[in-house]
């Protein structure tokens, strides 16, 4: 399951957020950050209105404090399909 | 995105998961060399138990410390205690180092923290050494002190102390195998003559158990009242990795112990099936039972949200801060979550480190692998249950020792600890897929849009779990399918299983000391009124009920000869 679209997660205390180049995407659930997908997908003009698009979301662990990832090395990664 | 997980490799090696199975097996298998008769771990310092009046009548470094070579290691007989000392820095202060460099840690720091960490645990480690804390009394002197005095102490083991002795009242004409019984004169001579026998007015005779808590005492002050100091040491202070490469070593242990023990005690190999089959019962208990209970408690007793609920009982049900973030992540909760719920799992695991095995001991002296199982359920973090699993076997061998002149083989009940804790790490990642399919079809009600990737129960396995296997089914084959190389192979494993082993649980409880602060637990209230509840009045009385119901009456096997 290759997804189209990628983006580095991470959460700033109040959103989620996301970043892919010069894509930035931002959502306090992750209900609003897929809305926010969708939207800025839709303005950059790579995929047409109503296409289904594969996005995968990876969890950038490095915004997790440097004593805790000794415990666990994973927090999780989304893979979501979204209709522009 | 080097930073999140994508393939199988990655993380292989960023994170200190996989170092300890590198640091493990590399050191594994640098030991194993003695097959080939090269002793490649033989600089390893070896604390050795002295006395201080002795010490200070002719001071001698050599008495704190000596080197742990074989008998291949013929290369190292003539280095002293001390360069032993700073080899053994060299080597773990140089592959650290670079574990630190693929983890992205400030390696300067590091370097500066580990030396610290390093010289701070060999230190508190040869001070517990001294023999009026850790020298425990010869069998006779145990069993006949009307005829050799109740002040004889041992220097190394009891029961090679115990032989040395007999084996000087055979060069006197008194055979004990025979029957013999020495008069108290031929006693005090074999007494005099055993260069490693002792007479002292008082011992405490805690075994290596009271270097362990002296370690975790001075952490512990660093860690609370030298915070400027702890800060230093704190890119350094790494009890998981420090503990998860011990317990790699322990699965050489274990290897040695399966075998050695099936084939001199039958019952040490059944003993070994009872402890697997018993943790696999133990993470029944943790997911199944703890868990909902806690979760109930969460959500209805103090009306946590169903997010916070999920995430405090996977931390304080399952296996502490992992499960935690596991969970978290699971759920896609708010990172801040696991991290507030860490620091309270912390310091709520120093205090069941402190509390547990004196409780366990003096509850039921005669249930040693009840209490260890209990204890693997009980205590959160990989760290903190196998130091208390170190304390707990110490204290349990030496006070059934002192009460019953019987000597119990070390180690059984640390593993006891140790198997029924990894029982539970390694489903985690099952259980985390399982939370994250609840929540995305029950939960968010998203199963068109929301895909849970298997992958997510790799990424969240404990990988250092494979080093501790392999370790251990590595030894046991070259034991079994090469048995003319089994007694080479000891020599180098022994190194490994033994003194690098027991540095690493040293280092573990120095650096739990430092990280573990108390007053993180300030302003956290309902949160540590609902663990403190959930830990003493459901978890520990039913981890406790569930190991006495699966191990009641079990001991290790009695050491012999």
């Amino acid at each position: 399951m290759k997804a189209q679209v990628e983006f580095k997660l991470s959460h700033d205390g109040d959103q989620w957020i996301g970043r892919n180049g010069d894509l930035f995407v931002s959502g306090e659930t992750m209900q609003l950050l897929d809305n926010d997908i969708c939207r800025v997908l839709q303005e950059s003009g790579q995929f047409p209105r109503g296409t289904r698009v594969r996005v995968f979301l990876g969890f950038d662990f490095d915004t997790i404090p440097t004593w805790l990832r000794q415990y666990h090395t994973h927090y999780f990664n989304r893979l979501v399909t979204l209709t522009l | 995105m080097a930073s999140v997980n994508r393939k199988w490799t990655d993380g292989m090696l960023t994170t200190e998961d996989w170092w300890a199975v590198w640091i493990g097996l590399t050191l594994f298998g640098a030991g194993l060399l003695s097959i080939w008769g090269i002793d490649a771990v033989g600089w390893m310092a070896k604390t050795k138990t002295w006395e201080w009046t002795s010490f200070w009548s002719s001071p001698d470094f050599d008495k704190l410390l000596g080197v742990a070579h074989g008998k291949a290691g013929k290369a190292y007989e003539g280095w002293s205690g001390f360069g032993a000392l700073l080899m053994t820095y060299l080597v773990f202060g140089v592959v650290t180092a670079i574990g630190a460099y693929f983890q992205k840690l400030d390696v300067k720091k590091f370097i500066l923290g580990f030396a610290t960490i390093f010289f701070i645990t060999f230190a508190a480690w040869m001070t517990g050494h001294e023999a009026h804390f850790k020298a425990a009394k010869t069998s006779q002197s145990m069993l006949q002190s009307e005829i050799y005095g109740s002040d004889v102490y041992c220097l190394t083991k009891v029961h090679k102390c115990t032989g040395m002795i007999n084996k000087a009242l055979k060069e006197l004409g008194v055979d004990v195998a025979t029957g013999d019984i020495p008069t108290r004169e031929q006693a005090a001579q074999a007494v005099d003559k055993t260069k490693k026998a002792i007479r002292m007015s008082w011992g405490l005779q805690l075994g290596g158990g009271f270097s362990y808590m002296l370690s975790l005492f001075v952490g512990l002050i660093i860690g609370n009242f030298m915070k400027g100091f702890a800060g230093f040491l704190k890119e350094a202070a790494k009890p998981e990795w420090f503990i998860k490469t011990a317990i790699v070593y322990l699965g050489v242990k274990l290897g040695h112990m399966s075998i050695s023990s099936t084939a001199k005690v039958g019952a040490g190999g059944e003993l070994m099936l009872d402890l697997a089959l018993a943790g696999a019962a133990a993470a029944f208990v943790a997911y199944l039972i703890f868990w909902p209970i806690v979760y109930t408690l969460g959500r209805k007793a103090f009306k946590l949200k169903r997010d916070a609920s999920a995430v405090l009982a996977s931390g304080i049900s399952i296996c502490g801060v992992s499960a935690a973030i596991a969970t978290a992540g699971a759920i896609r909760a708010k990172p801040i979550l696991p991290i507030a719920v860490s620091m309270l799992i912390v310091v709520f695991a120093m205090i069941e480190l402190v509390v547990l095995p004196t409780a366990y001991t003096a509850m039921a002296p005669e249930q040693p692998i009840v209490n260890a199982a209990a204890m693997g359920m009980t205590v959160k973090t990989d760290g903190a249950d196998a130091a208390a699993g170190a304390i707990l076997d110490e204290l349990m061998v030496s006070s059934h020792y002192i009460a019953s002149g019987e000597l119990w083989e070390e180690d059984w009940i640390l593993a006891g600890a140790v198997l029924t804790k990894i029982w539970i790490d390694v489903f985690i990642g099952v259980w985390a897929f399982v939370l994250a399919l609840i929540w995305v079809y029950k939960v968010e009600r998203r199963p068109d849009q929301a895909h849970v990737g298997l992958s997510e129960i790799w990424f969240r396995f404990p990988k250092f779990v494979l080093g501790y296997f392999i370790a251990w089914l590595t030894y046991v084959a070259i034991v079994i399918w090469f048995p003319e190389s089994a007694k080479a192979a000891d020599a180098g494993a022994n190194i490994v299983q033994s003194p690098m082993r027991k540095m690493m649980f040293m280092l573990t409880f120095v650096a739990i000391g430092v990280i573990t602060d108390f007053s993180k637990l300030k302003g956290m209230g309902r949160l540590t009124l609902l663990y403190a509840i959930a830990l003493f009045a459901i978890i520990a009385p039913i981890a406790y009920g569930v190991s006495y119901l699966f191990h009641r009456g079990l001991v290790p096997p009695i050491v012999t000869g």
